[in-house]
């Protein structure tokens, strides 16, 4: 009897111990990330049946399990994937929005420059210096358009380079958890099945931790492995095997990494909108929902200024007589030949009406028979035959194409145009500030009729041939000259009165036989005609439809940067709140909470001094039984 | 609820965080004055800063280009302030040089003296700007518009007009072409030219007559002729076109009207003699001149050689007088315009402030605002301060 009160005694001292054990161990780990606290479970032993039934034998630890539910877990994990894209994303656009934070910073300023030079022009056509700084202004200007496609090209560089790291990174992990795999199902096997609660939770660990860079979804197997898929189910850890990714570029564009399975003999690309969540979802996303836009948007505004600035000031006249010719440089639109495109393919674009042109990129298929336009911001497309060459869309011209069947073309009018602006003169006598034409009323006219001093409407081959107006009656007119004739008109005063590719204006009350000369502008040097003209651009509406000038084009970029950006803060704070409350959750239950373990310190205590004072009542008992 | 160790640090520092966050953010806009740092503070406001930041720069522009324009149009009023001058001088040595005692070398000296104006007159019309472009030939800036060509003045330059943008809306004309002020004058009465003829023997002269009847008005040459048969002298005046005539008894000073014209003959007209009318047209201020000093090198002698020299003297102040209006009208359109500059200046520095003050209500902070809610903020990060440190402090071992 005796030697059973002992081995009682023994048994809960040695459950107490390990219950102590376990509590210092929770102690100690209070703030290793992952760690779940354990418990050590105990149960009695198999009692001793005796004739009047059955006698205790005391305690032993069944077993030490961790406080986990994989339910609350697989929900922080989630809540986590979720929370890393959005503030990954939000990390991204909030360079954009300080890019184009300050009105006195960013493109604004050199806007105005650039258009207060041009109307110092128009105030004093001849003049030399004010000549020079609108050419000054205009490199500013452009220096101005580069710098800051600079910077959304450092964004996108710095993209590509996260990218990169992540694919390291989620490479690097998952190695890790085809290790603890292996070391899991070893341990395991060895102890009987009992569970291997540290291990466990590393491994647990290193899953959040890839949750927090990619969506990853988790198969627990009997065997106590964990299988880790990515993407649309694509494997990336099986048992203890492991796939890497790999960062390739881009099959349309070789400047833009995207993300592949590495299957040793060749790369299998994953669709971008399959890898959704964590940070490299953020930056997949913040590339093609924002980036893209943006940067296209802002080299929309360079297309734009270079396109209308130029067309117009084609139309005037320069100081040494010449018709003006291109002032900007217009950059070319970007195309990008499909990587498995044979390399004799080749396609040529250009912009038609720059008005009508979107900040989208669009892309040109052909099945043999048709060509296939489409715009790739919401797959509108036009189709021709072909023969059917040049084929528009949005102000988009495809001039010539020699493709093969099945290859595809994507064309970026708008990215590069900020990087790729210049000013194309150097000589400040070829600014075209004077109207090609000049209008004059004989000086013999008898009537009271007056000319207006005519405008340019297109580059006619004969804008700049003579032509003679002359009244017949006081209600008819005459038009002779080269490229323009025409008798017995009707005259209404103020009518418009158009021939060779410029309009003018008769008023008042011309007598029979007044005449009215067309002319070219010989040294016209003092005329501003055309430098009012350019002056206007500022404020006209020439890009989207004819719905934005330059400046509310920006205006509305800052405005589009700036509200994604807000949004994604809100949503961001949000999602960080909502982790917070998971995590909390989790914590809760499996968290270890210092006041709770010195109360089990005591109470084990107590229990290893109870058990103790049971053997000593067992020796005390023993010593008794000695002495009879 | 159970709460871990973990989550009483971690959301008590978290917490600390967002309000030091929070600090900061005011503490910037503060040191700023700024409300929007990025546009994500207020995507629309930040936009809409953009714009009326053109907007206010446009307006700095129209203001200097006013200025410029002002400058332009003081210049050209200036100089047709001379030339105002110099046709009232020509004026009053025409009148000086009808007084039938002048002998012909007092009016060859007048003569000179005209040779001197008419060199000035030149020298005003040929007038350039600061930057040496001649401010009268329309667009040739280069090019002098009159040059003396054969005796006479021709202008070489064009009709165009240069404008000026002086307000969002506004092309302001900032110059005159030459051709308007000098060459567009009509000559006689403005409707019709009357003249004597050059051979005439007689001592008639003609007035610059008037319109009777607008509506009758035929715009043909008319030729007046005189016969003079015992004693009697009659007119005859035929429209040259129609071959209509009228004819009847001269009585010197006699208003005579025919189709709508009407016009008056004084003195003595000898047999043969002829007078002409014809529709006016433009005769340029230098050919006036120039006319006048040829009548004033003419010798006058006795009655024929006075009208003639009257006659001369007559159409050179009628056109004399024409040229002073034409020129009263041109600086009067300049005045105009200067005025409404300045007008336009004054609604320009309005729409600055407002440009001003409503920027200023979208970027700038409200510091008494910024001011309170610093002081709040700092109030919560020191109660979450304390209210941790409390509650960290508080531990079950601390008593074991």
């Amino acid at each position: 009897m005796g030697n059973s009160i002992l081995n009682i005694g023994v048994s809960g001292l040695q459950t107490a111990q390990a219950q102590l054990l376990t509590t210092s161990h929770n102690i100690s780990n209070a703030s290793t990330p992952g760690y779940n606290r354990q418990q050590a479970i105990a149960s009695t032993n198999i009692p001793d049946l005796r004739g009047n039934g059955f006698i205790g034998q005391g305690v032993q630890v069944s077993t030490v399990q961790r406080v986990f539910s994989q339910f609350l877990f697989t929900q922080a994990l989630q809540t986590q994937t979720q929370s890393s894209q959005l503030d990954s994303y939000y990390n991204e656009i909030k360079q954009l929005d300080n890019l184009l934070a300050d009105t006195s910073s960013g493109l604004t300023p050199a806007l105005h420059a650039f258009f207060n030079a041009v109307q110092d022009v128009a105030t004093n056509p001849a003049s030399v210096p004010s000549r020079q700084a609108m050419l000054s202004n205009a490199e500013a200007l452009t220096g101005r358009f580069q710098s800051m496609d600079q910077r959304f090209n450092e964004v996108r560089d710095g993209v590509n380079s996260q990218l990169t790291s992540t694919v390291d990174e989620i490479n690097s992990l998952a190695q890790q958890i085809g290790r603890m795999n292996l070391n899991i199902q070893t341990v395991e096997g060895s102890s009987g099945g009992q569970p291997a609660n540290d291990l466990r939770d590393q491994r647990d660990a290193l899953v959040r931790d890839l949750g927090k860079l990619a969506n990853v979804s988790v198969v627990r197997q009997d065997n106590g492995h964990h299988n880790v898929f990515i993407g649309n189910g694509q494997a990336l850890v099986v048992g203890s095997e492991t796939m890497a990714l790999k960062t390739v570029p881009s099959r349309e564009d070789p400047q833009r990494l995207t993300v592949a399975m590495d299957l040793g003999n060749k790369t299998v690309l994953i669709p971008e909108h399959q890898l959704q969540g964590g940070s490299m979802g953020g930056l997949i996303a913040f590339r093609n929902e924002t980036l893209d836009q943006a940067q296209n948007e802002f080299g929309l505004l360079a297309l734009g200024l270079a396109k209308t600035f130029n067309d117009q000031h084609r139309l005037g006249q320069d100081l040494s007589g010449v018709l003006g010719g291109d002032f900007f440089k217009v950059p070319e639109p970007g195309i990008l030949s499909a990587h498995d495109n044979a390399p004799a393919s080749s396609v040529t674009a250009a912009i038609s009406d720059v008005s009508k042109l979107t900040a989208s990129d669009y892309r040109l298929d052909y099945d043999s028979t048709n060509f296939t336009l489409t715009r790739l911001a919401d797959k509108n497309s036009v189709t021709a035959p072909t023969t059917g060459l040049p084929l528009t869309l949005d102000g988009l011209s495809i001039t010539s194409s020699n493709m093969l069947a099945g290859e595809h073309f994507v064309i970026q009018p708008t990215r590069q145009a900020a990087k790729n602006i210049e000013v194309a003169i150097s000589d400040t006598a070829k600014i075209a500030a004077a109207a090609p034409i000049r209008t004059e009323a004989a000086t013999g006219n008898t009537g009271t009729g007056k000319i207006s001093a005519g405008k340019v409407d297109t580059l006619d081959a004969n804008l700049q041939q003579p032509v003679t107006l002359t009244f017949t009656s006081s209600g008819q007119f005459n038009i002779v000259g080269t490229g323009a004739a025409a008798t017995g008109l009707t005259y209404t005063s103020g009518d418009d009165i158009s021939f060779n590719g410029l309009t003018v204006q008769i008023s008042g009350e011309p007598a029979a036989g007044d005449t009215f000369k067309i002319e070219a502008n010989t040294s016209g040097v003092a005329d501003n005609r055309n430098a009012l003209l350019l002056a206007g651009l500022q404020t006209k509406n020439t890009l989207l439809n004819d719905t934005a000038s330059l400046q509310s084009g920006y205006a509305r970029l800052v405005s589009q940067i700036g509200n994604k950006t807000r949004e994604l803060e809100v949503m961001n704070t949000a999602q960080a709140n909502l982790l917070a409350q998971t995590d909390q959750s989790l914590q809760s239950l499996s968290g270890v909470n210092l006041e709770e373990e010195a109360a089990n310190l005591l109470r084990y205590q107590q229990a290893f001094q109870a058990s103790s004072k049971v053997i000593e009542v067992s020796n005390s008992l023993f010593d008794t039984l000695l002495r009879i | 609820m159970r709460v871990s160790t973990n989550t009483l640090f971690d959301q008590g520092t978290k917490s600390m965080l967002q309000q030091q966050n929070s600090l900061f953010k005011l503490q910037q806009q503060i040191s700023t004055g700024k409300r929007i740092m990025t546009p994500s503070d207020d995507p629309i406001g930040a936009a809409r800063a953009h714009e009326l930041t053109q907007a206010a720069s446009l307006n700095t522009q129209y203001a200097e280009n006013r200025q410029r324009a002002g400058d332009s149009l003081k210049l050209v009023e200036s100089t047709l302030g001379g030339v105002t001058n110099l046709i009232q001088n020509v004026q009053s040595l025409a009148v000086a040089a009808g007084n039938p005692v002048l002998s012909d070398s007092d009016r060859s000296n007048m003569a000179t003296e005209l040779r001197g104006r008419f060199e000035e007159l030149l020298g005003l019309a040929n007038a350039t700007d600061d930057e040496g472009n001649y401010l009268f030939s329309g667009f040739q800036g280069k090019t002098q518009p009159f040059v003396q060509v054969a005796g006479s003045v021709e202008y070489k330059g064009d009709q165009g007009q240069r404008l000026a943008q002086v307000s969002a809306s506004r092309q302001l004309p900032v110059s005159e072409t030459g051709l308007a002020i000098f060459e567009q004058i009509r000559n006689g009465n403005g409707t019709f030219v009357t003249a004597a003829t050059n051979t005439n023997t007689g001592s008639g002269v003609i007035n610059a007559g008037s319109i009777s009847d607008a509506a009758s008005l035929t715009e043909n040459n008319y030729e007046i002729s005189f016969t003079v048969a015992s004693g009697i002298t009659t007119f005859k005046v035929a429209n040259v076109a129609t071959n209509a005539e009228l004819t009847g008894s001269y009585n010197s000073g006699e208003a005579i009207s025919f189709e709508g014209l009407q016009f008056a003959i004084k003195g003595a007209p000898a047999d043969g003699d002829k007078f002409t009318v014809q529709p006016s047209r433009h005769e340029n201020l230098f050919a006036t001149i120039n006319n006048f000093i040829t009548a004033l090198e003419t010798p006058a002698t006795g009655s024929t050689g006075n009208a003639k020299l009257t006659n001369s003297m007559n159409t050179a102040l009628q056109n004399l007088d024409h040229a002073l209006t034409n020129v009263l009208g041109t600086r009067a359109a300049a005045g105009a315009r200067l005025q409404e500059i300045d007008s336009l200046q004054q609604a320009g520095e309005d729409t600055a402030v407002q440009y001003q003050q409503s920027l200023s209500r979208l970027q700038d902070l409200d510091f008494a605002q910024a001011i309170s809610d610093l002081t709040r903020q700092q109030a919560l990060l020191e109660a979450a301060q304390q209210s941790f440190i409390r509650i960290s402090g508080l531990s079950l071992f601390n008593r074991i």
